[in-house]
């Protein structure tokens, strides 16, 4: 048992009467056919976006088989194939592994053979934009607009148009024609506006997406000069600091931090430290050994005085020094003491005077050329000015045409910039768009582009290798992507294929041979092409950033600072009509289908405002009305509100106010403007006398309603969490965190001969990404439900990741995250009570689900002490007259589809098991140790699950399990998990070190009975099964 | 004597023995109905585009059964054969008038389809005879490397000249195999040849190969549902 105040919510915290009401409702409403509140047209348009199939075959129906006239070289019908494939994702560029079955992609992982995805990991957005390859709402033929009428046109006609366009402003050099782009990586798109900026030279160019990276490029140019960006090696770093950075889960190279972060948690060898500031809680901040929250606004100040604090040397802080204060001093400390071995992180949110700030502290550290290089980096383009320009020049008549590639800067411009009306100034506009949305409504040409896996691309990798795209299939649609379009702007002939290679060649001279080609188109990048370190003088320079951060915060209305954050599954909004990225919870908030005025308690409770309620927020002359979600960790006096929501025209997903589709969430862009495009200061909050219900996943699943006073002490048995100093003078402190009576099985034990498959995650490696989440979404062909469906407790995620809140200050918590799937129990408590056998083991430890026997009395959810099975109240896949074969292709053909009235939960990955060792067993040879490997454990970029056979001893989980902070959660009650956990191990500073939890060594595991007693709240917890409420 | 149940009960032994009649029958209707081989389309023969004759390729011209389906050892589907594969025999005539391969019946109106098809490139689309349902992950690579020769669920193909269904497909008869498989093991050579029968008792030819191949047949659900 730990000493600690353990809570998941705040109304858990409070033991509030709705939460006590969830809890006695495992299945909170009745199943009915249609959701209460939601008009069947709208239910169907969700259901029909979400995943579909084809009728059960009832009778029998003559089958088709098809085989192709002629098959490609290494296909194998039925067989995954893979290909690496350079692209950029949601503005980043990723180098990736798709998996291709027949000639159709069905996921995306990352590339294992190249640094930036770490070990081969993905997160979410990489996992889920494989869905919108087939959605059915993409633009899928050019469109001409006259007199409000669309006309559909042809590529032919199109191109004409176009080129007609160039040749009309060429006269003038191009003056009074511009491009909207939005920003890229991609050498081949630099290279043909520098071929079309020749031709055209007095042509606009133009860059614009909502969040980017431009502040740190021109802190670059203040402190060094020139514009570079940082690399990270954390393979040799001890002291990470991060200041509203989330460098190991978003941003470039996140996968490849996160993997070589979490290669130093392991408590036996040396361990890093992360401290972390933040305004709001990012999953770097999870994961850090010292976190504080702070308003955006106030980290360039800190950073000020640390530099000089660095100077001076830390002392340490008095015993009754606030958090901040010995946070501070403890950061100082190891800052100075590791110079060389440390490195300090400035989010993009920061200006670029913070930036600067920065760069110098890691200069004089002498971190430059240790922990981490400096490449060079593009000139900075601050966005919002250059999409001012655009607007400035289109009004005053300037600019007379404009070609939008992408993008879709009407929605996502802040609030004083005003595209909509410059666009209509415009003679002609173009927008090339994956889907329709705002913008493109606007225009006079819808042009369809291309999804990323449709065409050849490339892109500059994190490291500054060349990148190289291939096509994974041909367009579904009539479509282009943006190389093509400035293609034909530039006059350029040829296929992408050969556009690009023009690129490649040109990039490195070796890649002009065919074998080199080949070869750097099979890896996904071109070896050798990474960029060389500089190592830039640091200039003298003098910032405005000074100012008090330490003073307590008062909360007064009128002075609330409000952050803006890309939604961190929708992205900007481009992933709004993505389902599976609607429906996966925030890290932190656990908020789906929309997003919220996120606040602190404190916060909270100055302005009035209660969870769910609407607040009017108004800032910079804008004002936009949200739902009030109080977060522990929130920096104090100030909210944070995602954008990418509230899009009206993104389709029957994401909202489309001409199908009438209520838009999902609220746009916030009108409370930015271009000089507060990430946070802004002074917003007055006005509470509103109603409330609009928030789809938070945060208290669903409750594992057990005994008991709650002593819910947050069980929270410590469920997440086992120690310091350093504790692991190193009790390595198994885990194991002996509870205590309990000698375990009996009432049935006969059984042991498992041949194989004994068994997983393990490390929560001292997982950072809480979702990533895992997302790609058991896409392998495992769970459905989306909707948010109605959400509110009522029936999202269908196989793998959840809990997030737990810890500490006494709400203001300044620990936050853990824990993934928990199917522990495939020995002795699994699901299967006692299945009257149909439904739900059976294998000899293989497998607890295997058979849908055709399943009646759907959910007594095994009931049942399972971890809430993990997931019914299907309704059928998700319900057939829809549209679409449904597009929609059928992004299925992965080993897993069956579940209809409505059956239970499923997580399988292990049963199909990879299966071919795994079918393969293995045609090469007659035995599995290789770590040779299974699950769509959780191969998307997660920290290495922090491990699959494998526990039978076998050289095997990465059996290690795990040997591993003295392993542990099973609930393994108390006897139902013998398959997965363990490795206890979290916080690294913290002398400085900042919290009382050790001195309870429980010593006693041997089995404890005697009579000592039970003095233990009341894991008594509590060993019965916690029998008071399940049968809920059916 | 007094009646101690008056007399319209005498019809109630009718009314029950009629109940029991019908009662049968239903039950009689149903399992034979179940049991019935078209219920597990026992015989179902369609006809193909293109008439085919197993009985002349694999059984009197003895081409192997992997000349045609080969990736049958090494995936789960055993693939049918594009058309090109059709055409190393069966090419038609190019645009100069001359058959670039051999050309055995490059003119017969039968074979028009697969010329068709390696002209344009479209598929030849054969109606699928085996057909499992789609929550059965069978492999064809698992069996044949273990022994299992195609013979015991495709049945004599090569004898056959339009292919039809001959074993029930059912999962009972997968399972009465994998608790048992001896019988139906056979050295791995001689897994296409369908003629081959063993010399000794089939259960000692099978025991050994089992012990060779160190097979452990599965029976969980997950063995083969996903």
């Amino acid at each position: 048992m730990s000493s600690k105040k353990w809570y998941r919510s705040l109304s858990e915290l409070e033991n509030s009467s709705e939460f006590d009401e969830f809890l006695h409702r495992e299945f909170p409403q009745a199943a009915e056919e249609f959701p209460e509140g939601v008009s069947r047209r709208r239910w169907m348009q969700l259901m029909g976006a979400s995943l579909t199939l084809a009728g059960a075959a009832g009778c029998y129906k003559e089958e088709k088989l098809t085989p192709l006239a002629a098959r490609p070289v290494n296909r194998i019908p039925g067989e995954h194939q893979y290909f690496n494939t350079s692209v950029e994702v949601a503005g980043q560029p990723y180098a990736l592994r798709a998996t291709s079955n027949d000639g159709r992609p069905t996921k995306l992982d990352g590339n294992a053979l190249h640094s930036s995805s770490g070990n081969g990991g993905s997160n979410s957005y990489i996992q889920g934009s494989i869905l919108d390859l087939y959605d059915p709402d993409r633009l899928q033929s050019p469109f001409e607009k006259d007199n409000g009428e669309s006309f559909l046109r042809s590529w032919d006609e199109v191109d004409s148009a176009m080129s007609a366009l160039v040749k009309q402003f060429s006269a003038d050099g191009g003056a009074g024609l511009g491009i909207l782009s939005e920003p890229t990586t991609s050498p081949t798109v630099a290279r043909l506006k520098a071929a079309l900026q020749k031709k055209l030279p007095k042509l606009g160019w133009f860059e614009y997406r909502s969040t980017s990276n431009s502040n740190q490029l021109a802190g670059a140019v203040k402190a060094f000069g020139q514009p570079v960006r940082p690399l990270f090696d954390l393979t040799k770093t001890k002291i990470v600091a991060t200041f509203d950075c989330d460098l190991l889960s978003s941003g470039l190279n996140a996968q490849h931090y996160a993997k070589t972060f979490a290669d130093r948690r392991d408590p036996k060898g040396e361990m890093n430290r992360l401290y972390s500031v933040e305004s709001e809680f990012t999953t770097t901040g999870t994961a850090a050994d010292h976190h504080l929250s702070l308003a955006s606004s106030k980290i360039g100040a800190l950073l000020l005085d640390l530099e000089a604090a660095i100077d001076a040397g830390a002392t340490k802080p008095a015993d009754d020094a606030s958090h901040a204060e010995k946070f501070f001093a403890a950061l100082a400390d190891d800052l100075k003491a590791n110079a060389g071995d440390c490195v300090v992180a400035v989010g993009p949110g920061q200006p670029a005077d913070v930036h600067a700030i920065g760069f110098r502290i890691n200069s004089k550290l002498g971190n430059i050329g240790k922990t981490m290089t400096l490449v060079r980096g593009d000139k900075p383009v601050d966005h919002a000015d250059s999409l001012k320009d655009f607007a400035k020049q289109a009004k005053s008549g300037e600019l007379k045409a404009v070609v939008i590639l992408g993008g879709n800067p009407v929605y996502g411009a802040p609030a004083d910039i005003d595209v909509t009306s410059a666009i209509k100034k415009l003679e002609v506009s173009a927008h090339l768009t994956f889907l329709p949305n705002e913008t493109t409504g606007k225009c006079d040409w819808m042009l369809p582009m291309s999804h990323i896996l449709e065409g050849w691309s490339d892109t500059t990798l994190a490291d500054g290798s060349y990148g190289i795209g291939q096509p994974l299939i041909n367009p579904l649609f009539e479509s282009r992507s943006a190389i093509g379009m400035l293609a034909v702007l530039a006059g350029e002939s040829g296929d992408l294929q050969s556009l690009v290679r023009t690129t490649a060649g040109n990039v490195s001279g070796k890649l002009r041979t065919e074998a080199a080609w080949q070869k750097a188109v099979h890896n996904g990048f071109a070896d050798g092409t990474a960029a060389a370190a500089i190592e830039p003088t640091t200039a003298a320079f003098e910032v405005d950033a000074a100012g008090d951060w330490k003073a307590p915060v008062e909360v007064s209305n009128g002075q609330i600072e409000v952050l803006f954050t890309s939604s961190s599954t929708v992205f900007d909004g481009q992933f709004a009509n993505n389902g599976w990225l609607q429906e996966t919870p925030h890290p932190l908030t656990k908020l789906t289908w929309g997003n919220a005025a996120v606040m602190s308690p404190a916060t909270a409770k100055a302005l009035e405002l209660v969870d769910h309620q609407l607040t009017k927020v108004e800032v910079n002359g804008g004002r936009a009305v949200l739902p009030v979600y109080i977060q522990p960790g929130q920096a104090t006096g100030t909210i944070s509100v995602a954008l990418g929501y509230g899009r009206t025209q993104s389709g029957i997903v994401g909202g489309d106010e001409k199908q009438g589709v209520d838009p999902v969430g609220v746009d916030v862009s009108s409370l930015r403007t271009s000089s507060s495009m990430a946070f802004a200061t002074n917003a007055t909050l006005s509470p509103l006398q109603s409330e609009e219900k928030l789809a938070s996943t945060q208290d669903h699943f409750a594992i057990d309603k005994t008991g709650m006073e002593g819910i947050h002490d069980r929270i410590g048995d469920l997440i086992r969490e120690g310091s350093l100093d504790e692991y190193n003078k009790h390595p198994d402190f885990a194991e002996h965190r509870v205590h309990h009576p000698p375990l009996e099985s009432l049935w006969t034990e059984v042991s498992y001969e041949g194989h004994a498959w068994g997983m393990a995650i490390d929560l001292n490696k997982c950072i809480g990404c979702n990533g895992c989440v997302t790609a058991c979404q896409s392998e495992n062909n769970v459905p989306i439900v909707g948010k109605d469906q959400v509110q009522r407790n029936r999202e269908m995620h196989w793998l959840r990741v809990d997030r737990y809140f810890g500490g006494d200050d709400p203001e300044q918590p620990e936050v853990f995250s824990q993934p928990v799937t199917c522990m495939q129990c020995e002795n699994a408590p699901c299967e006692q009570v299945c009257p149909v056998a439904a739900t059976v083991h294998s000899d293989e430890g497998l607890n295997d689900m058979v849908y055709n026997r399943c009646i759907g009395t959910r007594y095994c959810g009931n049942n399972c002490p971890y809430k993990v099975r997931r019914f299907n109240f309704l059928n998700y896949r319900k057939e829809t007259k549209q679409d449904n074969l597009l929609q059928q292709l992004v299925l992965n053909p080993e897993v069956t589809v579940r209809s409505r009235g059956v239970m499923e939960k997580c399988t292990y990955c049963v199909q990879r098991i299966q071919n795994t060792k079918i393969t293995a067993k045609a090469e007659r040879r035995a599995i290789g140790d770590n040779e299974v490997v699950t769509a959780c454990q191969e998307a997660c970029p920290s290495d922090a699950i491990s699959f494998g056979d526990l039978n076998n001893p050289n095997s990465d989980v059996a290690k795990a399990h040997a591993d003295s902070r392993s542990y099973g959660m609930l393994s108390e009650l006897n139902v013998k998990p398959r997965t363990r956990y490795l206890a979290r191990i916080r690294n913290h500073h002398p400085w900042l070190a919290k009382a050790d939890h001195d309870h429980g060594h010593g006693h041997s595991h089995d404890e005697e009975l009579g000592s039970l007693e003095s233990n009341g709240a894991t008594v509590a917890s060993h019965d916690s099964t029998n008071s399940q409420e049968a809920s059916v | 004597m007094s009646l101690i149940f008056p007399n319209w009960t005498n019809r109630l032994l009718a009314a029950a023995g009629a109940g029991a009649l019908i009662g049968a029958g239903y039950v009689g209707t149903i399992v034979f109905a179940a049991m019935h081989p078209t219920t597990h389309h026992i015989g179902y023969q369609p006809t193909q585009p293109v008439p085919f004759s197993h009985k002349l390729h694999a059984g009197q011209l003895k081409l192997d059964c992997r000349y045609c389906h080969n990736t049958v050892d090494r995936a789960a589907h055993a693939a049918i054969p594009p058309t090109a594969t059709c055409s190393n025999c069966h090419s038609g005539k190019n645009a100069k008038g001359v058959t670039p391969h051999v050309a055995v019946h490059s003119e017969s109106k039968k074979l028009a389809k697969v010329r068709e098809s390696a002209a344009t490139g479209d598929p030849v689309e054969w109606i699928k005879v085996h057909n499992l349902p789609d929550y059965v992950y069978f492999n064809h690579s698992a069996h044949v490397n273990s022994g299992v020769s195609c013979v015991s669920c495709h049945g004599r193909v090569d004898r056959m000249e339009k292919v039809q269904q001959v074993k029930t497909l059912s999962m009972a008869f997968c399972l009465d195999c994998h608790r048992n498989p001896e019988p139906h093991l056979r050295p791995l050579d001689k897994v296409t040849e369908l003629s081959w029968v063993p010399d000794e008792d089939p259960e000692v030819v099978g025991a050994k190969i089992r012990e060779e191949l160190n097979l452990h047949p599965k029976v969980n659900c997950s063995t083969c549902h996903r």
